[in-house]
């Protein structure tokens, strides 16, 4: 083995460091460690003269591995391989020592925290004498995005990626885009329509050159990696040639069975062949095949009948299977609204004039049932209460995390109340009202100003008194018990990650944080990335968010989705795990353990032998080390990370010194 | 027809087959109640064959071998291994399958029906200096133990094997071929190990320290196990050197400890590395802790169901956390 020239860097991080080690102690510690050449102190390593005075030894001095004694890697190991390359180094030749988090921030005492540097630094210069140099590979990449989940989330990352030039697939489960947002009635705080702002973003979903929509449609698998991803989605049959269908509606005027009405909450029927809603994009009818007499009994086809002459309709359709080639995904996959069912003391589900924020959407929506007419059982409500929270904030339920759209679609169907029935009580109870957008506190200002009662308690029972409903709580102001009737009782219900996306999120390796919604790499600094490379996560999937949080977070991971594409080639792991051949038995424990699918067993020559070994696809590799825990003869390894490098600084931070 | 006939049918139809290279079983020892494993080529020699309590080795530790050839004393040429197993052994068989060690479609699986091996420390003990060959056979709970021309009946608890006494598997989880009936299975309550549990850390240490210390470093536990079958055993590697090959109590304690570690989940108590140590010491003793914990946490239980993956090949998010110490 060559011997090394080591050059040690000691950061004082201001005062961060050096307040509680001592920097000079460790300096001439350093100094006298093997193979140590250099060993130097300054105020901010990070800063461009800390990094010079690094570039200037290994030119200088010819050092040829260096250990910085600063942070922790995760902030400025990047920092300083630059520095390296910059010096002509090889950036893999680097050891950081972490006397930050570990030492001086942990500790009080300076004679401990000094002498546990000592130990980190030993730690780190006897492994960086072991590192050698690594090359870093590429791969190419296919220029192409999929989106999956056609909400307002999907349709505005779609766009902006497609605008970017870009083909992208958007995949959509239901029969047309649109989503939760297509249902609202109004948004807050502004009052538009919804349907209105968002129906031309759906057609420019159908009328972009670079977008192909795949509706009713789900992924149903996903292999390969980041610019490489290779897709599966199963296209659930329409029953009606999505391309032919001029949605004239004639089919479903003689489709004589009556299904419950999706896109309105289940408040009004349609048929079982439909569109489900005017607006559907892609403008095509679908039949219901749970609903559908004849895919059901056998017999029927009538509307086949109707559309003879553009025979659209194929009630013998079957699910296809369609490969996509894509270079990076954006997941979103949206909510779920809270089942208030599962809050049995507000009573939903058993009195009729208990319904959800959702339900109210439809039912005051031109498009509803009512034809935008505030009627319950037929009868304008004269009290009307709203219940916050429901299935939020609520550890009973096993959702800690606050919705961040009640508040304000409360305060907004608070204020649509008031417009249709302005002799009306209305009183909304809340536990805190979060109005922290922008506008927000503004429009809840007035819609207090409307004669809108807010009460500050949890409702803890909503029972039946003579024809009204009773709401019991406790005022947490006054600090009394009070009851106020109603004729109307509206839940606030929350959002909760879609369950459908649990599938899908197994299939891209995608963690979850504790509320079950998707996990961000990091919750500042990266907050639409996730822990596999070229996913990228865009609005509800992720956490609770209202609409101008959604679309701007749907272009940010746009953009993010973009950067491979428009770069043409990614950069592959390289501190990969390798085989050691002749070790290995071929248990495949590793294959199992590995999270990426990097690993397969193979048949090989060994030493003049066929055998099983064990093969690692680098570009798959995501250097986690699971493989190594599990392999019983140490035949793999990780890279930067060898059980004979693990147990050099076992030894060295064992040492006193 | 008793087992050694049965097998010695089954072994004749077994060898005549072309695809079938060898078979591997159990032969009379050369002295007093030993039996040697033996590899036959031809039906011919299926008379050596024999089965009794006394065939206590698991054979299944051959297969991972690069040649068995050297145990037959000549080429055997290639075609598939016929193998006599009990249940226990089969369980052997079963991880090996899991683990890639072996191919199914390579071996044809003569199953025994096995009501139980003696503890050939406790025969020997029982029924000291025998040269001459003796015989022992089972049957409804007796041991019938036939040397130096007498016939002595022993309750058979008193001299089997225990894990025969706690064996839920006498029908072998996997075979082509089987010899005779399975006896009901005894239920595993794990009573041995509750009682080690239960010791204060001192005498566990106390005990430990005695029983490790006479450790000679001989490795017949690891070489007789069948799966300890790695053709280059970290343990005895020199760089990185995990295990110090000096025969100390701390370095015999580290090298039996990464061993149960190795095993757990994998170790099917056919405590073959207890019966081969010269120094007497209890090593199923910790691999049976091992069988006990990975079942409490993880509701396993190696090489029970042959189509079931290796433990350490699953992973649950909902898997126990606890830890194994």
């Amino acid at each position: 083995m060559s011997t090394k020239r080591i050059g040690v860097y000691i950061c004082h991080c201001g005062v961060n460091i050096a307040q509680t080690v001592g920097i000079e102690e460790l300096k001439s510690f350093a100094a006298t460690l093997p193979q140590v050449k250099v060993a130097e102190n300054y105020m901010y390593m990070c800063s461009e003269p800390g990094q010079e005075l690094i570039r200037k030894d290994i030119k200088e001095k010819k050092l040829n591995r260096i250990v910085v004694v600063a942070c922790s890697p995760r902030l400025h190991e990047p920092t300083f391989r630059n520095t390296l390359v910059s010096a002509g180094l090889n950036p893999y030749c680097l050891e950081i020592a972490n006397v930050r988090e570990q030492c001086s921030w942990v500790h009080k005492d300076k004679k401990v925290a000094t002498s546990k540097a000592k130990s980190v630094v030993a730690a780190a210069v006897t492994k960086v004498a072991l590192l050698e140099p690594l090359e870093e590979k590429e791969v190419s990449v296919t220029k192409t995005a999929m989106v999956v989940g056609g909400g307002i989330a999907g349709i505005q990352a779609a766009l902006d990626i497609a605008d970017s030039g870009f083909k992208t697939y958007l995949i959509e489960k239901e029969p047309s885009i649109g989503g939760h947002m297509m249902q609202l009635d109004k948004t807050f705080p502004t009052l538009d329509c919804s349907a209105c702002i968002l129906t031309p973003k759906m057609s420019d979903i159908k009328n972009h050159p670079n977008i192909e929509l795949l509706a009713y449609s789900e992924v149903a698998d996903v292999k390969g990696f980041v610019g490489n991803f290779k897709v599966t989605v199963k296209r659930k049959p329409r029953y009606i040639e999505e391309a032919i269908c001029n949605a004239c509606g004639t089919c479903a005027k003689y489709c004589s069975i009556a299904i419950i009405d999706r896109y309105n909450e289940g408040l009004s029927k349609l048929q079982a062949l439909h569109i489900p809603f005017p607006q559907a994009i892609p403008a095509a009818y679908v039949v219901d095949p749970e609903e559908c007499r004849y895919l059901k009994e056998g017999t029927c086809r009538q509307c086949e009948q109707v559309c003879k002459e553009l025979n659209a309709i194929n009630l013998d359709m079957q699910e296809e299977s369609v490969e996509l080639d894509v270079g990076t995904i954006v997941v979103a996959t949206g909510f779920d609204v809270f089942d208030a069912n599962r809050k049995p003391e507000l009573g939903y589900g058993r009195y009729e004039n208990v319904i959800t924020g959702m339900e109210f959407e439809r039912v005051v929506s031109a498009a509803g049932p009512n034809q935008g007419e505030l009627l319950i059982n037929g009868k304008k409500p004269k009290e009307v209460v709203f219940i916050q929270c429901v299935g939020s904030r609520d550890k009973t339920v096993g959702n800690e995390y606050c919705s961040r759209v009640c508040c304000m679609y409360t305060a907004k169907q608070a204020h649509l109340v008031r417009e249709k029935l302005p002799d009306a009580k209305i009183t909304i109870f809340y536990i805190d009202v979060r109005a922290f957008g922008k506008g927000y506190e503004e429009f809840y200002d007035r819609v207090k100003g409307e004669s809108v009662y807010y009460r500050r308690g949890n409702v803890s029972e909503v029972y039946k008194k003579g024809d009204k409903l009773i709401c019991r709580a406790e005022d947490t102001l006054l600090g009394k018990p009070i009851e106020v009737p109603a004729d109307l009782v509206v839940l606030a219900v929350g959002i909760q990650p879609s369950a459908g996306a649990r599938e899908l999120g197994k299939l891209l390796k995608l963690s979850t944080s504790p509320d079950n919604f998707f996990l961000e790499a990091h919750p500042k600094l990266r907050p639409v990335d996730t822990g596999s490379d070229g996913v990228f996560l865009a609005g509800c999937c992720q956490g609770p968010k209202d609409i101008p949080d959604t679309v701007a977070q749907a272009s940010a991971s746009a953009a993010k989705a973009v950067i491979p594409l428009a770069q043409g080639k990614v950069k592959t792991e390289t501190m990969v795990a390798r085989v050691h051949e002749q070790a290995c038995r071929a248990c495949g424990y590793c294959v199992e353990a590995c999270p990426y699918d990097a690993i397969e067993l193979q048949l090989q020559e060994v030493n003049g032998r066929e055998k099983s070994v064990a093969v690692v696809n680098e570009v798959l590799c995501k250097s986690c080390g699971a493989c190594t825990g599990v392999c019983f003869s140490g035949a793999i390894q990780q890279t930067g990370f060898t059980d004979d490098q693990i147990l050099a600084v076992i030894g060295a931070i064992g040492k006193e010194y | 027809m008793d087992a050694t006939s049965t097998l010695r049918s089954i072994a004749k139809e077994v060898l005549a087959r072309k695809d079938v290279a060898c078979l591997l079983g159990y032969e009379q020892g050369s002295y007093g109640f030993r039996v040697a494993p033996c590899v036959l080529t031809s039906p011919k020699e299926v008379d050596r064959l024999i089965f009794s309590p006394l065939c206590v080795h698991n054979l299944t530790n051959y297969l991972t071998l690069e040649n068995i050839g050297l145990l037959a004393g000549k080429d055997i040429g290639k075609g598939k291994i016929a193998i006599v197993v009990k249940g226990c052994d089969s369980r052997a068989l079963a991880m090996l399958m899991a683990e890639n060690g072996i191919e199914r479609d390579k071996l044809v699986v003569i199953g025994v029906c096995s009501p139980g091996v003696a503890d050939m420390k406790k025969l020997e003990k029982r029924f000291p200096n025998v040269v001459d060959k003796a015989a022992v056979a089972l049957s409804n709970g007796t041991l019938k133990v036939t040397c130096g021309g007498k016939t002595e009946e022993v309750p058979a608890d008193e001299l089997l094997s225990a894990k025969c006494t706690r064996c839920k598997n006498k029908l072998p989880v996997i075979y082509d071929e089987l010899v005779g009936e399975p006896e009901e299975g005894r239920p595993d309550d794990f009573a041995d190990v509750s009682e080690l549990e239960a010791q204060n850390i001192e005498a566990k240490q106390q005990k430990w320290q005695a029983e490790f210390s006479k450790c000679i470093r001989c490795y017949a536990c690891r070489n007789v196990c069948p799966l300890c079958y790695c053709s280059d055993c970290v343990l005895d590697r020199l760089r990185p050197q995990f295990v110090r090959r000096s025969v100390t109590y701390p370095d015999n304690l580290l090298f039996h400890i990464t061993r149960a570690f190795h095993l757990a989940g994998r170790c099917i108590d056919c405590g073959e590395c207890a019966r081969v140590c010269p120094q007497d010491i209890p090593l199923t003793e910790l691999n049976r802790k091992f069988q006990k914990d990975v079942k409490e946490l993880f509701e396993y239980e190696a090489g029970v169901d042959p189509e079931a993956q290796a433990l350490f090949a699953t992973f649950r998010t909902e898997d126990a956390d606890e830890g194994i110490l």
